[in-house]
Parts: structure tokens; sequence; C-alpha cells
């Protein structure tokens, strides 16, 4: 185990803190944390713990160190300092002073140039807050570096089945493989569970996930409370125990430190709480996103759970040394090995790789591009500030030239014109980490957001370390040319200059127009990739779903009643059915294992009858157990032969009802009805061909889908209800949930959500990339707008006496307007063309991120530049109208 | 006497408290696991240097005994005399403000 501390922060600290014994004694008491650290939380996350510690005790030091420089020390005496000081950091407070009382004399210019840089600074610190669970912070596991994930198939397609094991893979592969320390998995159709908890108050029903018996040790949590599973709770039909979530614990029992030893009664049953998670790990967020778990239960691995099929993810922590490919060479021996000794043996496979590239893989690359908008709109306000500041500094030429006469050194007025740049960059990081602060607590606190380890979302130390950086960068950034152009040294030159706004700006004016040149193409780049991404999200909103959402409400029902027989557990549901039916304003009902958008799960593959494929040409199918009125309550459109009936029972022969997708490939394209297929080694009559339900997401396709009445099939834990009605949902609510309690009181209640709340989630992460980029390209639009407003604005002013003249010599008020917005079209035109040529480029890296939109499509280019022209257009027009009504006598008159 | 402030009376008593051990990391957990205070390591090491400028503590330097340390050595804390006096008066206005009170803070 590695157990120095990284090298960097380490020097930082050291010379941060000098040589004295003092400092090498705290240096120590670091390092002997850091070990700590090592041993409780892992070699990489003590190493970003220590570089938190090293950079935070840094800056605390140099600011002690920095305090008691500038205060004065008794006995010196102010001018030896000033001598001994001249071009160092003398007078900083002093710079400092200066420029907060420029701040005060225009306070209208200041706090717009503050509210700038802390829209751009804000969005910086946002992102970097949201990226940083995601992307930089460690897993909330000990050395996670080593931990593993174990998918069966490295192909995702086939849903969660294609992606779990079963438990007698876990059983040999913790057998024979030498490359982890441990092996371990949880249940990922946790969701399955029922859990009621009857007590106290109303049921509620909880979700709990079934994990392994050595999970929390081989992940290296340790309960916050109470103790892990042991093994007598860890065997089939062990004793019951559960470990609560913090959240739930917070929740539900207020925090009682007592509650460890208590039991709770779930399903009718006494359960012991043996412990409760640490709240740096939150189970759902991390593992299964917009997901929800209340306690963790022993997930034994057994011949009783290995008959479930796939159930299982695995974890493995891998052994000092070992690697994940020398991992996979391992499991691909074991496979082989196991497979030739029992050829019948399925679902034996093994894909090994990084427990966070699986986590947050797949957010990687909107996450960068996030990072890249929020930088663009950081470099367009450093340019727009600069752009303001140039302005600015044009009228203070003559201020500059004349303490150069007096004596001060360039370099001594570039420092106070840099402390003033700072000055207002840091008051822009005030307000920057105050909208952090509200960005952060709305995407922490947002339960509809599909994206993991979003709870743990903050702005921490780094966050505003790293704010104190941009803002310092954004500050030197857009200072240097204004302070460069202001003190360019012209002398008494400059003094007698600018004074009649001739062709003083000159030079300067260029460098503006430049500069909005710049702006503008930034902007454009940033609308474009907003526009392909809003474009994106339209194409995903009108994706065909293949059911109605719209006023239909699902209820998740689980009971705790035990039924003998699987005729007596149907014949409850459809008693429960027709009890929510009766109630006014219902109009339909209907029951399924999982509602769509939700879990799903495969059943091997169907083959038709009488026919013959070829290799690769079947896929994996998804089962749906549903009653009769399942597909006609979601309006799912039925293509031919008939919906299930009150008469396909578990005595009458078994059916099947397949999607379009399935239908035609495997009776490649005959009439399927009456025909009969095999899965799950049973045949079935197919009855009826319904149209693709997207289930998985509303990007991916359908698939192969079948739907078996759950009075033949019952492989079932809990149902959800769909009821159709045209109520609001809050009026439908206490109705359904009477005659829910009419049927079993000990029934949840509480646990129903609309469809088009469903829905909603499921395109929550891009909606939640499509707002925030569409937040950047607004700003980078309006800042665009106000640098050209700025810099036409300012040359209007200056040239009000060569237009009087102009207009006393017959132009038109018309022409001139005509010829400023005609300057105004042609910075933006230039801007645009470059920007667009850069979109061209930068949009192809986020071709994956789009959906049904080419990242070169031709009707947003052209749309983005057209707002941007129209924008630009009236940015120009407001000076170009007050150069139009210049009066010739007042213009000669400033002459 | 000395002024002290809250702050700094706890660390004069967590340095007492550590017997001896009486090292900044040790005086740093007790105040997080046992005064509940989140204490950052840069306000702990100002805070000495402050009650050492009082001449509340002083401290030696001696060499490490710990490997985990990499041979950096450590700071052993003391109180002084004027420190004890200082923590002495503290509590006796402490106990003072609080005699009577009984019927209120225990109802």
């Amino acid at each position: 185990m590695n157990n120095q501390p990284p090298a960097f922060p380490h020097a930082l600290l050291a010379r941060a803190l000098g040589r004295d014994d003092v400092a090498r004694a705290i240096l120590g008491d670091l390092r002997e944390d850091f070990a700590l650290m090592v041993r409780m939380r892992g070699a990489r996350s003590a190493r970003w713990w220590y570089w938190c510690e090293a950079i935070a005790l840094s800056v605390s030091s140099a600011t002690t160190r920095l305090v008691d420089w500038i205060r004065p020390h008794p006995g010196t005496k102010t001018l030896d300092k000033i001598m001994a000081n001249s071009f160092g950091t003398y007078g900083i407070t002093r710079d400092v002073r200066h420029a907060l009382r420029a701040f005060r004399r225009e306070p209208g210019f200041f706090g717009l140039a503050m509210l700038i840089v802390g829209l751009g600074v804000g969005a910086g610190t946002a992102v970097f807050s949201v990226m940083s669970p995601l992307m930089l912070r460690d897993l909330p596991f000990q050395d996670p570096d080593r931990l593993v994930w174990i998918a069966k198939s490295a192909d995702p397609t086939g849903g969660m089945t294609a992606v779990t094991s079963r438990t007698s893979n876990l059983r040999d592969f913790r057998r024979l493989s030498e490359s982890f320390e441990g092996l371990t998995g949880y249940n990922a159709f946790f969701e399955q569970g029922g859990y009621n908890l009857v007590g106290s108050g109303d049921p509620e029903r909880l979700v709990g996930a079934g994990v392994a018996q050595d999970f929390l040790e081989v992940l290296g949590v340790v309960p916050a409370l109470g103790r892990n599973f042991v093994e007598e709770e860890g065997v089939f039909g062990g004793r019951p125990a559960v470990i609560l979530t913090h959240g739930f614990w917070r929740r539900r029992f207020a925090s009682a430190p007592g509650i460890v030893g208590t039991s709770i009664n779930l399903n009718n049953v006494p359960v012991e709480v043996v412990g409760v998670l640490p709240p740096s790990f939150d189970f759902a967020s991390t593992f299964a996103p917009s997901t929800r778990v209340d306690f963790l239960l022993p997930w034994p691995i057994s011949d009783e759970t290995d008959n479930q099929g796939n159930t299982t993810s695995m974890i493995g922590r891998l052994r000092p040394g070992a690697t994940i490919e020398s991992a996979q060479a391992e499991l691909d021996l074991i496979v082989q090995g196991l497979q030739e000794a029992e050829p019948n043996r399925w679902g034996l496979d093994a894909a090994v790789s990084d427990l966070r590239e699986k986590i947050a893989g797949s957010y990687r690359s909107a996450m960068f591009l996030l990072a890249a908008a929020a930088g663009t709109v950081m470099l367009i306000v450093c340019v727009n500030l600069s752009n303001l500041l140039l302005a600015k500094g044009a009228s203070r030429t003559k201020e500059m030239a004349v303490r150069g006469a007096l004596g001060a050194t360039r370099p001594r007025l570039l420092r106070q014109l840099l402390v003033e740049s700072l000055v207002l960059a840091l008051g822009g990081a005030v307000i920057g980490t105050s909208i952090a602060f509200g960005v952060t607590r709305a995407v922490a606190n947002s339960a509809s957001l599909n994206i993991p380890l979003l709870r743990t979302v903050s702005v921490d130390a780094v966050a505003l370390l790293f704010t104190l950086g941009l803002a310092v960068a954004a500050g030197i950034v857009m200072g240097i040319m204004p302070a460069l152009q202001a003190t360019d040294g012209r002398g008494t030159s400059a003094i007698n200059d600018t004074s009649r706004g001739s062709s003083a700006g000159r030079g300067a004016a260029k460098v503006r127009e430049a500069l909005v040149v710049a702006e503008v193409a930034l902007a454009c780049v940033l609308l474009v990739v907003g526009g392909l991404f809003l474009k994106s999200f339209q194409n995903v909103l009108e994706v065909e779903l293949g059911f109605q959402p719209e006023e239909v409400v699902g209820w998740t029902v689980s009971t705790s009643r035990s039924f003998e027989t699987q005729q007596e557990e149907t014949a409850f549901f459809q008693q429960l059915a027709v009890n929510v039916e009766a109630v006014p304003g219902v109009e339909a009902v209907g029951l399924i294992d999982a509602l769509p958008l939700g879990r799903n799960r495969t059943w091997g593959t169907l083959r038709g009858v009488g026919m013959e494929y070829e290799d690769g040409e079947l896929e994996s199918a998804f089962p749906h157990l549903v009653d009769h009125r399942y597909l006609p309550t979601l309006q799912v459109p039925l293509v031919a032969g008939r919906h299930f009936g009150v008469r396909d029972t578990e005595d009458t022969p078994r059916v099947i009802i397949l999607n379009e997708s399935a239908a035609n490939a495997v009776f490649r394209g005959q009439d399927p009805i009456g025909r009969m297929v095999t899965n799950i080694g049973r045949e079935f009559e197919v009855v009826g061909v319904v149209a693709d339900v997207r289930h998985q997401s509303l990007e991916e396709g359908a698939g192969w889908q079948m739907y078996y009445p759950f009075t033949q099939i019952g492989d079932f834990q809990t149902m959800d209800l769909v009821v159709r009605s045209r109520l609001p949902v809050e009026t439908l609510v206490p109705g359904v949930a009477a005659a829910l309690r009419a049927t079993d009181p000990t029934i949840p209640r509480g646990e129903y959500q609309s469809l088009t709340e469903i829905v909603d989630r499921s395109v929550s992460p891009r909606r939640f990339l499509l707002v925030l980029l569409g937040a950047f390209g607004g700003t980078a639009l309006l800042l665009a707008a106000l640098g050209i407003y700025g810099v036409l604005s300012y040359s209007v002013t200056e040239r009000i006496p060569e237009i009087g003249i102009r207009m006393a010599l017959g132009e038109s008020g018309s022409h001139v307007q005509r010829r400023v917005v005609g300057r105004t079209m042609a910075l933006a035109g230039i801007g645009i063309a470059i920007g667009t040529l850069g979109s061209f480029v930068g949009t192809r890296v986020i071709g994956s991120l789009l959906y049904g939109v080419n990242p070169t499509d031709p009707v947003t280019f052209v749309a983005m530049a057209m707002i941007l022209l129209s924008v630009s257009a009236l940015a120009g027009y407001l000076p170009a109208r007050r150069a139009s009504r210049t009066d010739p006598t007042t213009a000669f008159r400033s002459v | 006497m000395a002024k002290i402030g809250e702050f700094e009376l706890l660390v004069v008593l967590a340095i007492l408290r550590q017997g001896d051990e009486p090292y900044a990391n040790n005086v740093r957990r007790d105040l997080v696991t046992n005064a509940k205070r989140s204490v950052t390591r840069g306000a702990l090491y100002r805070t000495l240097d402050r009650l050492k400028d009082k001449g509340l503590i002083g401290w030696d330097i001696e060499p490490s005994t710990s490997a985990e340390r990499g041979g950096l050595p450590m700071r052993r804390l003391n109180v002084t005399e004027k420190g004890v006096e200082t923590v002495r008066a503290s509590r006796a206005v402490l106990l003072d403000f609080f005699e009577g009170l009984g019927a209120i803070l225990d109802p």
C-alpha cells in the first residue's frame, strides 16, 4: 500500500509553512493523519484528502503571514517600508482601497461587471461541483481503485438480465479465483421485492436491497451504528436482519441512536435492525440512481437464489497487484473449465470492468461537454469584461499619464489596475458562489434526476478553491489588456490626446472590435450546441412510446399476505383491480409486474415452433406479466389477433402476446396468430400482436417483448396497478386508496406516480443537460449583445463630432443609422462565420450525445446564426438611433 | 489574568485532557469527537500560536516515535502555570454564573 502523501501538495505546504521545527511538526501531524486515512478510506481517498488539507492549510498559513506583514509593525518607519518595497507588495491594501473607491464612484458599472463575472464563476463552480462526485472524488469506498464490476456480458443490450449473474457464478468464482481479495454482489432486481412496514401509523412500502453477507466488507464500508450481517443471517431462511440506510434512519426514526437491536415489523414479520449505514454511502444514489433504498437485507448466495436466474450484480476487490486484465483472463479460464465440466450450465460468463467506469462512465462525455460550455461562458465573460474595462481604460489613460508624470513606474500602475480587476473578479466570485450554492442545492435535492451520486453534490472546500482560482485567473485575463493599454506610456501626449475624442482610441477601438468578434464567435458555438440539444430533446419527446401515459397513474401494490396457491394470489389481485375499477371517475385499470421505463429483465429468447434460425438471429426477449385489462388500459395498439381475456386462466392452454418487432422477426413476416413459440422451456400460442412499447428508455428501441397472462405465469413479487382516469391525480388518489384499503388494509397506499412523471424522469438527464446548456447559451447571447452594444455605443459617442460634420454636410439620419447598423452586422457576421466554422468542427465530438439530429444539422446552424444576427442588430440599433439623432450644432460645440 | 476566548479555553482543556500524549492531532480529534466542534487544522494551529503568545501554553519539539510521521518531529504541548491559573479563573466565573439556574436549566 502506498503510504506516501502526494509530493506536490506536501512541497507546497512545506514552502508555505517555512522551515522551523514547529512547521516540521505540523507537516508530521498531517502525515500521521494521512496514514490513518489510508487505513480508513483507502489510498486514493487519502491522497485526495491530503490535497484538500494541504491546500487549505497553505492558504491559511499564507493569509496569516500576509496579515501579519501588512499590519504595521510597531517601531518600523513607514518610509523604510516604502523604500524597501517600492516594487513589492507593499501598498497592496492601498490599491485595494483605491479600487473600492473607484467602485463606489460608479456603482452601476462595477455592479454590472461583478454580476457578469458572477454569472461566469457561478456557472463554472456549479458545473465543477456537479462533476466532482462523478469524475473527481473517490467513490465512497475504501481503496476504490481496486474495486471492479463483474457483469455477465460486456454487451448491455438485453436489459439488466444480460449484465447480472446467477448466484452460482458468484459462488464458483469465489471458490476458484485468486485474483480477488473479495467477491460479493447484490440483488439487482431489489425493487421487485415489497416490504410493508406495519406497526405505528399508516403502512409504508419500503424498498430493501438484498446484498451478499460480505457486501459491506468487500466495499470497505463500516456501518455508522451497529454491525454487519453475520453468517446466521446470510444463509437462506436465516435469522431476519436489516441494516438501515442513513437517510431512512433519519427520516423514519429521527436518527434514534438506540435503533440497533430493536425490531421493525416487515410484512408481519419482526426483523432485527442490526446496523445503520454511514451517510457517505447512499446505496441507491450509487448503484441505482433515481430509485430509493430504505434498508439492506441479506441476499443468500445459495441454490434457492440461484434458481431465480440472472439476478446478481457482482462486485470484486482485486488483490494488490492484480489488474482488470489479469482478473479477466483468470475468470475466462474458470468459465471455460466450469462449462466443460457442466456443458448444460447456462448463464456462465464474466466481463470485468472498473467499478467507477460502470457507475460514472456513461455520464463522462456529458460532463465534459458541460465543463466545456461553462469554460466558454467564462471566456466570454472575460472578453466582455476586458472590453468594458478597455472602454473605461480609455478615459483613464489621462489619469495614468498624470500619475506616470508624477513618478509612478509602469509596473506600479499596472499593478494598481490589475488589483482593480482582481477585486472586481473576487466580488464577482462572491456572487458566483451564491449562484453555485443555489444550483447545487437544487440539483442535490432533485429526486427526479436519473444521474448517479447526485445526492452528494455540494459546493465543498475544493470547489471554493476552484472558484477562487477561477476568479483570480479571470481577474488577470480580463485586466491585463486594459491595463497595458491604459499604461502604454505615451506620457504627456496622452494628456493632450483623448480629450477631444479624435483619433485617440483608434488602436483601442480595433482591439475592442476584435474582442466583440471573438465574443460573438464563442456565443455562436454555444448556441449551436444548445440548439442541437434542444432538437435532440424534442426528438426524444416525440418518440412513439407505444402507450398513452397521459391520465394514467401507477400504484405499486405489495401485500403482506401469504398465499397458499398461485390461483389464490391472482384472485386476490383480480379482486383488487375490480374494487379499484368501481371507484367513481376510474375509467380503466390494469396490472403488470413492472411499469414501462422501470426495471427490466429478459428471459432467454423466443423461437417459433417449426422455424429454423441462423446464429445471432435471435435476440433476448423481455417478459411482461399482465392481466387481461393492462394492454387496453394503457392503450397499446393491438396490431393483430386479440387481447388476453378472462378466459385465459391457469387451466386453459398457455397463450402469449408478442410485440411487432418480436412477431416479425420470429416468424419472418408470416402471420403469427395461432402459431406456437417456445420460451423458458414451454410452448405458448401466439394470440395477439401489439405495438412496440419503449420500455427501457425513450432513446432505445423496444427489442423483443412478450406479454404473458399473470394467471398462467406467476413469477412476480409485487404488481403495479395502472389506473386511467380523467380526474386530477389528487382527486383520484383518496378513492383508489380507499379501495386498496378495503381489499387489504396492509397495502401501503402512498406508492403512486403518474406515468407522465415516469416518462419525464427517464428524460431527466437529457433535460438536465439541456437546461444547463440553454442557460449557458442564453448567458452567452446576452453577453455578446452587451458587448456589441458597449462597443458601438462607445464608438458612436467618440465619433459624435465626425457624425455631426457629416450630417451638417448633408448626410441623412437614416444613412447614419444604416452605417452604424451595417458596422454591427459586419462585426456580428465575422463572428458568426468564425463561430460556425468552430461549431462545425466542435459539434462532431458530441455526436454520441445527440438523438435523431446530425451534429452538422444545417437548420440548427442557420437558425442560431439568425438569432445571433437579430440580437446583434437590436444591440446595434440603439446606438445607431442615437447617432442618427445627432444635432450638428451640439456636435460642433463638443469639438 | 489573561483574556481567553471560548475556543481557546476548549483547546487548553483539551491539551490538559490528553495526559501523556498532548499532541496537536490528539487535541484536534478530542475537540471534533467530544466537543462536537468542526476544527480546521489552520484554526487550531493559529489558536496554539495565539495561546503561546499569551503565555498560556508552551511546547517542546521531540523526535518522532512512529514511522508514519516520516521522520518528522512531534510537538509536545504543555499548559503553563499561567494557563492553568486562567482556566481555573474561567471555571470559577462559569460556576458562579451557573449557580442558582438549576430551575431553568434542569426543568
